[in-house]
């Protein structure tokens, strides 16, 4: 296993951020960083997705592994995605029916946009594979498979030259937010709760941003010097959002999506802020990492393994907020709820890398 | 890595945790076949046709969803519809939240509403838009209502409102003062809002939390003067009705459920059209402004035209 490092570390926070929000209402939402600014732990999680596609598609000496090899890297990522979205969806409805029969209480039913799954299971079941029905608080995978689904096409054009990967990304997105692009849900109406088309660009971003701070000390240089400002939108973004403070999207200019809050489009405030935090906080992990201990060591045992870990932090945070409401809530509760939590998440991430460490037996004798 | 088997794992003993001592196998296979196949002898005895004990059925509603007119909803003004009508323009609807969807393609709640809304009002296009919700209006979901009603630009948002924050245990102050202000901030914009609050289910019958926060939707309703479904007494009314109770996995409380989605499309729109014909007599209402009613009146539909779904 490798050493603890600053990606998996904070990739490590932001999964212990997403599991905590996921489990609205309870006591220690407030205390995630995600409460304090305009973008969140969403954010940092994509990006820190293509910084890791940056060192994953390149060899030790930073050249390049050869073309089809990360064509096929990345397809292989896709189709491990979409396998865990797909179980984790499915344990989710069963969890969700399930506890609704026990409890013998059709409300909780309509849990998060289930009712539809629950309605009309012919047309959902469908959407589910598709990707199209997605449920609340379980839409991130999704947009994980499209993004690494196109990601090798930013990949290999930035190979050839990082200003088109990143012209072609910006495009996109611009275009996406004038014309307000994104991927239908089906069925019902509306969109993709994160759309893919805008959210590339924080992958391609991250991916870009690998290459540049290994090999550019200029760049390096540059990001050290913007601290100060770092520091000054994130503090304007605690205070906006202490003070609810947020454009009327009913009010805003033409085309609105530049100027509202939004985070179905990452749209340009909540970009900005994020690469705010960035400057921000670039190099605080060598500061805390030697003062944290164990906890250092176990938000970057989270981050390696990633997947595991979001996936079922994913359905932990759903079986926490059943318990929460069976148990009406209050600080006992959630200390015990997001307590249990992490230590599971903790368990998988240590039960993942023993297995992958275990010598699996040569031919199956089933 | 082998996630699939990781999670499966981890979640099977989850899910044993998450709901005590639950035989896996049987709500699995009850979960895939909810109550939503329309079964001839599925749901409620028809209830006698006109009056029942002290106050008479509303009997423009279809038989199974005949529930007297003051447990169903509380009226108030819609003056952008109204505005709508009169310009003589298609009125755009916007549904929000709870389960959008029916049973099967042709009947989803937003196509009811749609066709219960425009056999109640003749002449008039009606276009239903529909988006499901996610989150608390406690803290992002009143923000991304925002967006999606920017993005929509209706003339009347139907809001179900409240199952979420119910779920999620929130204080019932916080949610108050959330959904207040997301109220007046819809109205502000000259939009009409009207509220439909949470279901009806025996086992939160005597939940103190919950009822406080049913109460809660029809106290802002009232006091933001906005039109109200109460779903909740509906239903509550549709659970006294003789059940033929035939021994499903899914108890009564599924079927009653099952009714109350049925209904929901009748019940809103009977809702929606005794609303606009409410003139403005005691009723303050602050945002709107000018006395459109009296051209509104001609152009208003007459009170004779009912809903009478026959499917």
């Amino acid at each position: 296993m490798r050493e603890p490092n600053a990606i998996d570390f904070w990739r490590g926070l932001a999964l212990v951020t997403i599991f905590i929000n996921h489990i609205p209402g309870n006591t220690f939402e407030r205390y995630t960083y995600s409460q304090y600014g305009i973008s969140d732990a969403a954010e940092l999680f994509v990006f820190l997705a293509g910084w890791s596609i940056g060192i994953a598609t390149r060899g030790r000496d930073g050249r390049p592994e050869p073309r089809l090899k990360t064509v096929l890297r990345l397809l292989s990522r896709t189709i491990e995605v979409y396998r865990a979205q797909l179980t984790i969806m499915t344990l989710a409805l069963a969890i969700i029916a399930g506890t609704a029969l026990v409890l013998d209480n059709p409300l909780l039913l309509e849990w998060h946009n289930a009712g539809g799954f629950f309605a009309d299971p012919i047309q959902t079941v469908v959407g589910f594979v598709l990707l199209t029905h997605q449920l609340g608080f379980f839409n991130i995978l999704p947009l994980y498979v499209v993004l690494i689904g196109i990601a090798p096409v930013f990949v290999l054009l930035a190979r050839v030259s990082r200003v088109a990967a990143l012209a072609l990304s910006f495009g996109l997105y611009a275009t996406s937010l004038v014309f307000e692009w994104n991927l239908p849900s089906w069925p019902g109406e509306g969109d993709w709760f994160f759309d893919p088309l805008c959210w590339q660009l924080l992958l391609v971003l991250g991916f870009v941003g690998e290459d540049l701070n290994r090999r550019s000390p200029w760049l390096r240089s540059w990001a050290q010097r913007l601290v100060p400002l770092g520091i000054a939108i994130v503090a304007t973004g605690v205070i906006l959002a202490v003070y609810d403070i947020r454009p009327d999207p009913v009010l805003a200019p033409e085309p609105r999506l530049f100027f509202t809050f939004d985070k179905t489009y990452l749209t340009p405030a909540r970009l900005i802020h994020f690469v705010g935090v960035l400057l921000a906080f670039q190099t605080l992990y060598g500061v805390l990492a030697p003062r944290l201990g164990p906890v250092t060591g176990y938000l970057a045992s989270l981050g390696r393994n990633s997947l595991a870990v979001f996936s079922i932090g994913s359905l932990l945070s759903l079986a926490g907020q059943l318990i929460r409401f069976r148990a009406g809530g209050g600080v006992l509760v959630d200390v015990s709820v997001v307590g249990s939590g992490l230590i599971a998440l903790g368990f998988t991430a240590w039960f993942v890398e023993w297995r992958s460490r275990k010598p699996r037996p040569s031919s199956p004798q089933a | 890595m082998a996630l699939p088997q990781a999670a499966a794992f981890l979640a099977a003993s989850l899910t044993l945790a998450a709901s005590g001592a639950l035989a896996l196998a049987e709500p699995l296979v009850a979960s895939s076949a909810p109550s939503g196949l329309s079964g001839p002898p599925t749901v409620v005895s028809p209830p006698k046709t006109v009056s029942s004990g002290s106050e008479a059925l509303d009997v423009s509603l279809s038989p199974e969803c005949r529930v007297p007119g003051s447990q169903l909803y509380s009226l108030a003004r819609l003056g952008a519809v109204k505005l709508a009508l009169k310009e003589k323009r298609a009125v755009r609807v916007l549904t929000i939240g709870g389960s959008s969807a029916g049973l099967g393609a042709a009947t989803t709640y937003p196509v009811k509403l749609e066709t219960a809304l425009e056999r109640s009002l003749p002449d008039v296009d009606v276009v239903v838009e529909s988006r499901g919700m996610q989150g608390e209006i406690a803290s992002g979901a009143a923000e991304r209502l925002r967006n999606m009603v920017a993005e929509v630009e209706p003339d009347l948002v139907i809001w179900q409102v409240g199952t979420h924050d119910a779920l999620a245990r929130v204080d019932v102050e916080v949610f108050a003062t959330a959904l207040a202000e997301t109220v007046q901030w819809i109205k502000s914009h000259e939009i009409d809002v009207v509220l439909v609050n949470p279901v009806y289910t025996a086992s939160l019958a005597a939940d103190e939390y919950y009822n406080s926060l049913v109460r809660t939707v029809q106290d802002v309703a009232s006091r933001e003067g906005v039109p109200l479904v109460q779903r909740y007494e509906a239903m509550r009314y549709l659970s006294g009705l003789g059940q033929k109770g035939e021994g499903h996995l899914l108890g009564s409380q599924f079927r009653l459920n099952e009714l109350g989605m049925r209904c929901m499309a009748e019940h809103v729109t009977r809702a929606i059209t005794l609303s606009l014909l409410q003139t403005d007599p005691g009723a303050p209402a602050p945002a709107m402004a000018p006395p459109r009613d009296a051209a509104v009146k001609a152009a208003s539909p007459p009170p004779s035209i009912f809903v009478r779904p026959g499917d």
